[in-house]
């Protein structure tokens, strides 16, 4: 059988840009095929290249054996193709109802009315839209856009969907949900799935993938091949005086950062015993002993590690050193003292009611001095709502917001002085270049001008953004453009710091040098940080989280203390990676276990008897004769913390948080 | 306002001027409106009876008809003939190729010689109101003319200026403009829809593209006041304006259609200016409601509309209907035209201006508070 | 081509439309009020011209002459200034537009049988204005002389009133306003408004629509569909065509009843050829909206666009006739012109089929042209 998409050498240019170079791509029949990568990687105009709905400038491209190079051939194809665009429910019609919106995918498509009718009714069942099936979709929450966006697509039985960024900025019951129904129906509808996503832990969920990188691929293949291609180790060991050795790790080791009170070093292309004796001989000189875990690299970290790789080859010679270079801590040189009890931020039973919608309900959280607050949650889920209330930006209906124990409305402008914003999208005049930028930031603070000199010197090293002065804010990437965000935001040394989603569209290699500038400004610096994020797995470096949904905090506390909860109340995680993992599923499903699900080729389920669930598992399978061909046992996850709370919707939280949770 | 305040403020528009330069669009667009549009519209249209078609029934074809058809010469009248018959030229007529028909009855000369009145018929197609009434005025001019001659003639008066009658000599004097150019006319009031326009826009789109961006956050949250964070746009935006209406004044209105500048040209920027504040409240009005540029643009035609029609850029207030007249008063653009006309084309001076520019200075106060409290309402 | 999928199309923009109240309010009362605006404002008449006079003679002729210009509808009388300079400002402020100087000696020069020179100043600004003015003070001052000649000649030469007329006024002329007997600016450039509030409402209103979707990214799912590009864009259009249907209606509706203009010709015509210059409208904006990538710059293109030509270019203000050879070109190729002569043809001059036929065919024909280039130039693959 061939392939039902088969691409070669397909280069793509927007007015000179080259957006997608050179690559080569062939998705097999019945897979959930993958394309992973930050923002401006290439892959949207890759999809819409397959949709049939973009030109390209040269390659080749097959879609269920069509040569896509015209419009007319490409009209040939469409109607075996569903296509969701990117952006959640954009593509929908806001003022028509979700059974309008059904209606008018299905006619335009030609599909005969019952026929419509029944698949539309089996749809709407399988996502739970049904009891919504007259709510106009403006109305609708981001889970739900998403799946009426996937109905759509589905509505005329497509041989091959795309789907573009379909889980960015959902909640993660919706993303499991969604996750679920497309395995379902690939498996039953001899689908064929290509998605893309810019969230790396969701990798693991694709039988293929490829990985893109400014427009070119640099891995491709099964999860698991790929994890074997970069080879590279992790330790973590919990560590007080970690900020003092950190810098000489990072300048050692491809990379170490600090998540909490764990210290978390990585190493690219050595052995492990080389690695071990390197590490071990390192903490000792500094007098810590403490008990180091090494184990091999997970999937994310490959990525990092690629994207290493590729930034080495780009600087050429190998003359790039990573941590060398990018030592975020070296630029945090002053220590003053400050007060680790000081309450910085504080927000009290603060709401906010637009008409009869409630978009925070009584939210009321702490933060201190050289802390960073995370605050998790799903597109419109309230966090920023939260962060303009607590900057002035927004008066809150009842309750109270305080900076530094003074409140907003009484103090006014001295408050304001104090507090750095960096916004959604990362406001920068884009039309202004990287020197201007600063400089207008630090005027508007009224910096004074010698001091502004410094100031901005400080900024641009912070940043690595010396060889971009003169840059227009709009052309540099993703990355840069928040680090020179975060200099805008940090000029007048503000000693509070929100920060709204300042990470979505990044690639994982700046994310993560973000947040080693973040945790050096909240350790060294003693600044009070509360940072927004849709990604559960950036929550890992927050001291302190608080995950919201729907106006209301779920739960909080710290990241491990959540996880730990969980694990007591659900187990521990089994992993494991079979042959046939639909056939595994359905098997598995049949013998009781119904709460398992696919990851990739891997099963996921809790279990708080994790070894003996094990070995039912594997008697179970081995009657089927699927083989098992590993095993591994893990605490939950962030997401799976939030799924939880989600679902149970608040319980009594582990510890004794400030936060009152809604009932 | 401290030193501080200041330098803040001058910050901003320094940014503000920046980021127009470089919005290559927008410097088209701006640099379009004050010379293009300006120069279309001065040398396009001519209230003028210009080439009107006419045909002509002439009945009599004597040297007297011949003589007074004659006098419907170039540029007023184009005259196409004489018709066939009574239904090809009513057919022109209903088809709208000729704008009036001369019917010149058989008995003209006889007539005139024997001293007795004769009449010659115009029908005259008015559904161009315009041509319908210059036409009307321009024959009846011409038709006295052709009176006078015949009365000095039959009086047997060789020098006109000799006859010793009572008779009431009219030696009109237009001023201003007295050859009654359209070309002065049209591009100062052009100029001057120009001027509204962009400060109605220009203002709005500052503010809303800062929207879009979500910039205007990153400044709610600096220890700037509302004020502070608006005036520099404004501030911005009068430079804009103030250059290109110098531009145009310079390179356009003054140079290519020698329009002669009578008045003080300090005195026509400082009203200029103004003007851009009275009418800027309308473009923070226009920011707050709309979300991206597109729809500030439709807003900004929208409230551009009703103010040139109760301007007087067109028409002159007394033509207007009492209840225009009295809504005139709420138009910036009334008081601006008011001013501005009569600073250039009549060298009005400043003291002679001064109330209605208070007037305008006053309702721009009151807009400029009003968008203020829009601006405040968008974000609680 | 499927009448469905047009169908399925044309239904969701209807819905669409229906449900944005904002939209929909601004779809149908934005043409009402540039009809109200446009039509009461682009006032052509010329009426209470206000005036001063300065008398230095003061004189029961002097009084008679100023009391003709009083009584006239024409001007409207701002009172009596001594002196010259005193009348000068005001005309500066544009408080008035005509000063009226009278002589000192001129009762005693006219009885004296002699000739008197008066000076009326006109404000030259408003070009069209003053024009008419000058017709105006011409014929109140012929009016005058007549009636002194007339007295004159009978005292001196003891002729009768028809030798004096036949002296003073061999030729008459009769003037005869067909079409707007009452010379009215409301049925003339009141009723053309309908022809230029249809080209530019329908043209904003399209490109709008089409942009909108561009914009949000819903446009994808026309592409990625099997919907093909003339069942789009004619599904697409036609909720805007009905919309400035009923909207041109409404304004014809209002040039009857709120101007008054009658309405003399062929009702059919009227209605077909109104619905075929509103495919029209509407097709400019389709084209407009397809050549562009945001809102703003498919309201700014469709509303210079049309602006311009419609009033410059459509007959409206200047005759096609005595245009220069590129304007009339360009007017010949644009839709306004030939709605304008449907409008006033239908309205003012009673005409029907065999004098406006041709009219509507161009209509037409340029409708399928618009429409034909709309679907020609729609890709349903594109560049970027």
């Amino acid at each position: 059988m061939s392939p039902v998409i088969e691409v070669k050498q397909l280069s793509k240019c927007y007015k000179k840009q080259p957006a997608v170079k050179s690559i080569d791509l062939t998705v097999k029949s019945g897979e959930i095929y993958g394309l992973i990568g930050p923002d401006g990687a290439g892959k949207s105009s890759v999809m819409q290249i397959l949709a049939g709905v973009l030109s390209y400038e040269s390659g080749e491209v097959k879609v269920f054996d069509h040569i896509l190079d015209s419009e007319m051939s490409a009209e040939a194809v469409k109607s075996r193709i569903g296509f969701m665009p990117q952006g959640l429910g954009l593509n929908l019609y806001p003022e028509l109802s979700i059974e309008e919106n059904i209606n008018f995918f299905a006619d335009l498509r030609d599909v005969p009315v019952a026929e419509r009718e029944a698949r539309k009714l089996q749809l709407m069942d399988m996502t739970q839209l049904t009891a919504f099936r007259d709510r106009p979709m403006k109305n609708l929450s981001g889970g739900m856009k998403q799946k009426l966006g996937l109905v759509c697509t589905l509505i005329h039985k497509p041989e091959l969907v795309i789907l573009d960024e379909p889980t960015t900025g959902v909640d993660p019951v919706s993303r499991r949900d969604f996750w679920e129904i497309l395995s379902y129906l690939v498996r039953h509808e001899h689908m064929t799935a290509l998605v893309s996503t810019s969230y790396m832990d969701e990798a693991e969920r694709f039988q293929n993938l490829s990985f893109f990188y400014e427009g070119s691929v640099l891995a491709q293949g099964e999860p698991d091949s790929i994890l074997d291609s970069v080879e590279g180790w992790v330790a973590e060991c919990d560590c007080e005086e970690g900020l003092n050795i950190i810098g000489e790790l990072q300048s050692k080791f491809s990379q170490a950062e600090l998540i909490g009170k764990t210290m978390r070093i990585v190493a690219y292309d050595v052995t492990q015993e080389w690695f071990e004796g390197e590490l071990l001989g390192l903490l000792q000189q500094h007098g810590v002993s403490k008990t180091v875990e090494i184990r091999p690299i997970e999937l994310e970290d490959a990525f990092i590690g690629m994207l290493h790789r590729w930034e080495k080859q780009k600087a050429g010679d190998g003359e790039f050193d990573f941590g060398q270079q990018d030592n975020a801590v070296n630029h945090f040189d002053e220590s003053p003292e400050f007060d680790r009890n000081a309450v910085m931020i504080e927000a009290n039973e603060l709401s906010r009611h637009f008409g009869d919608f409630v978009a925070v309900d009584e939210v009321s959280f702490n933060v201190r001095a050289g802390e960073v607050f995370g605050l998790l949650g799903a597109n419109g889920a309230g966090k920023s709502t939260a962060i303009k209330m607590l900057t002035g930006l927004l008066k809150p209906t009842h309750g109270f917001g305080q900076i530094s124990q003074s409140s907003l409305e009484r103090s006014g402008r001295e408050i304001k002085q104090k507090i750095g914003y960096m916004s959604q999208s990362f406001s920068l005049y884009e039309d202004l270049t990287v020197h201007e930028n600063l400089k207008l930031y630090g005027q508007i603070y009224g910096v004074p001008k010698s001091r502004l000199k410094q100031r901005i010197h400080w900024a641009l090293q912070m940043g690595s953004l010396q060889d971009e002065i003169d840059t227009l804010a709009g052309s540099l990437p993703m990355g840069l453009r928040q680090r020179l965000a975060l200099g805008c935001a940090l000029l007048h040394e503000p000693k509070v710091l929100f920060l709204d989603e300042p990470t979505s569209g990044v690639d994982p290699l700046g994310r993560l040098q973000f947040w080693e500038i973040l945790v050096a400004l909240a350790k060294l610096k003693g600044v009070a940080i509360l940072i927004t994020t849709h990604y559960m797995s950036e929550a890992e470096h927050c001291d302190q989280l608080a995950l919201m949904q729907a106006g209301k905090v779920v739960a909080n506390g710290s990241p491990i203390s959540l996880r730990e909860h969980i694990a007591d109340e659900l187990g521990m995680v089994l992993s494991i990676k079979v042959d046939y993992p639909y056939q595994a599923l359905d098997v598995l499903r049949k013998n009781g276990f119904e709460q398992v699900s696919l990851f990739g080729r891997r099963i996921h389920l809790f279990s708080l008897v994790p070894d003996r669930i094990l070995n039912q598992i594997k008697k179970v399978l081995s009657s089927h004769e699927i083989e098992i061909h590993d095993t591994r046992k893990m605490l939950p996850s962030l997401e799976d913390v939030f799924i939880h709370f989600i679902e149970t919707h608040a319980e009594e939280l582990p510890d004794a948080s400030p936060s009152r949770v809604a009932s | 306002m401290s030193w501080l305040w200041w330098s803040r403020v001058i910050a901003l528009t320094k940014k503000e001027l920046l980021q127009f330069s470089r919005d290559v669009v927008l410097v088209f667009a701006v640099a379009w409106f004050f010379t293009a549009e300006v120069f279309i519209a001065g040398s396009g249209v001519t209230m003028d009876l210009n080439n009107a078609p006419v045909v002509i029934m002439d009945h009599d074809r004597t040297e007297a008809s011949r003589e007074w058809i004659s006098q419907l010469k170039q540029p007023y009248y184009n005259v196409l003939g004489q018709a066939q018959s009574r239904e090809q030229a009513n057919e022109m007529l209903d088809k709208g190729d000729v704008l009036g028909i001369f019917d010149i009855p058989p008995d003209f000369q006889k007539k005139l010689l024997n001293q007795q009145q004769t009449s010659i018929q115009l029908q005259l197609d008015a559904s161009n109101i315009i041509l319908g009434t210059l036409a009307s005025s321009y024959s009846g001019l011409m038709n006295a003319q052709y009176n006078q001659k015949w009365m000095l003639k039959n009086m047997k008066i060789v020098d006109p200026d000799s006859i010793q009658a009572p008779i009431v000599e009219e030696r009109q004097k237009i001023r201003f403009n007295p050859e009654g150019k359209s070309t002065w006319f049209m591009p100062i009031s052009e100029m001057m829809t120009v001027i509204t326009l962009l400060s109605l826009f220009l203002p709005a789109a500052i503010v809303v593209r800062e929207k879009e961006r979500g910039t205007i956050e990153q400044l709610s949250v600096a220890p700037l006041s509302t004020f502070q964070i608006l005036f520099p746009k404004i501030l911005a935006a009068e430079i804009i304006i103030l250059v290109g209406v110098a531009v145009c004044i310079f390179g356009v209105v003054g140079t290519v259609f020698q329009v002669p500048f009578r008045g003080s040209l300090w005195a026509f920027f400082f009203v200029t200016m103004v003007f851009v504040y009275a009418v800027s409240g309308l473009g923070l009005f226009i920011s707050s409601v709309s979300r991206n540029l597109g729809q500030a643009l439709m807003v900004s035609f929208m409230l551009l509309m009703p103010m040139l029609l109760l301007s007087g850029a067109w028409t002159p207030r007394e033509s207007m209907p009492d209840f225009q007249q009295y809504l005139m008063f709420l138009s910036p653009l009334s008081y601006y035209i008011d001013i501005g006309y009569s600073i250039i084309l009549k060298g009005a001076s400043l003291e002679l201006m001064w109330l209605p520019l208070l007037e305008m200075f006053g309702l721009g106060t009151i807009l400029f508070w009003f968008g203020l409290k829009q601006f405040h309402r968008q974000f609680s | 081509m499927k009448w469905s999928r047009i169908k399925t199309v044309a239904i969701k923009e209807v819905l669409e439309i229906w449900r944005d109240k904002l939209y929909l309010s601004m779809a149908f009362l934005i043409p009402v009020l540039m009809m109200i605006v446009l039509g009461f404002g682009m006032s052509m008449d010329v009426e209470k011209i206000p005036f001063v006079a300065v008398d230095y003679d003061n004189s029961e002729q002097s009084r008679d002459y100023l009391h003709r210009y009083i009584d006239s509808r024409y001007f409207d009388y701002k009172g009596m200034k001594a002196h010259e300079s005193q009348a000068e400002p005001l005309m500066i402020q544009n408080k008035i537009r005509f000063i009226l100087v009278i002589p000192p000696g001129f009762q005693e020069k006219l009885l004296a049988g002699k000739r008197v020179q008066v000076q009326p100043v006109i404000d030259g600004l408003f070009t069209y204005q003053s024009k008419v003015v000058r017709g105006y003070v011409s014929s109140i001052n012929a009016d005058f002389n007549q009636q002194l000649m007339r007295q004159w000649l009978k005292k001196k030469r003891g002729m009768n009133d028809n030798d004096i007329e036949a002296l003073l006024a061999p030729v008459t002329l009769e003037t005869r306003y067909l079409f707007n007997e009452k010379l009215s600016s409301l049925w003339s450039t009141g009723s053309g408004m309908i022809m230029l509030v249809m080209l530019m409402a329908p043209a904003v209103l399209t490109a709008l629509g089409v942009v909108r979707e561009k914009e949000s990214g819903s446009i994808f799912n026309i592409y990625a569909s099997t919907v093909s590009r003339s069942e789009f864009i004619i599904g697409k259009i036609l909720p805007y065509v009905v919309i400035s249907f009923v909207n041109l209606l409404v304004l014809s509706w209002m040039a009857l009843v709120m101007f008054g203009v009658p309405f003399k010709g062929d009702p059919v015509l009227y209605l077909v050829a109104s619905l075929l210059y509103v495919a029209c409208s509407t097709g400019i904006g389709m084209l407009v909206s397809i050549l562009v990538k945001t809102q703003a710059a498919a309201a700014l293109i469709t509303m210079l666009g049309t602006m311009i030509p419609g009033m410059m270019m459509s007959g409206l203000m200047i005759p096609v006739n005595s245009m220069e050879a590129g304007a009339k070109m360009e007017a010949h190729l644009l839709p306004a012109m030939y709605q304008l002569n449907i409008v006033w043809g239908s309205f003012l001059k009673g005409q029907g089929w065999p004098e406006l036929g041709t009219n509507v065919l161009i209509l037409a024909l340029h409708a399928c042209v618009l429409w034909g280039i709309s679907i020609w130039r729609f890709r349903k693959r594109v560049k970027a």
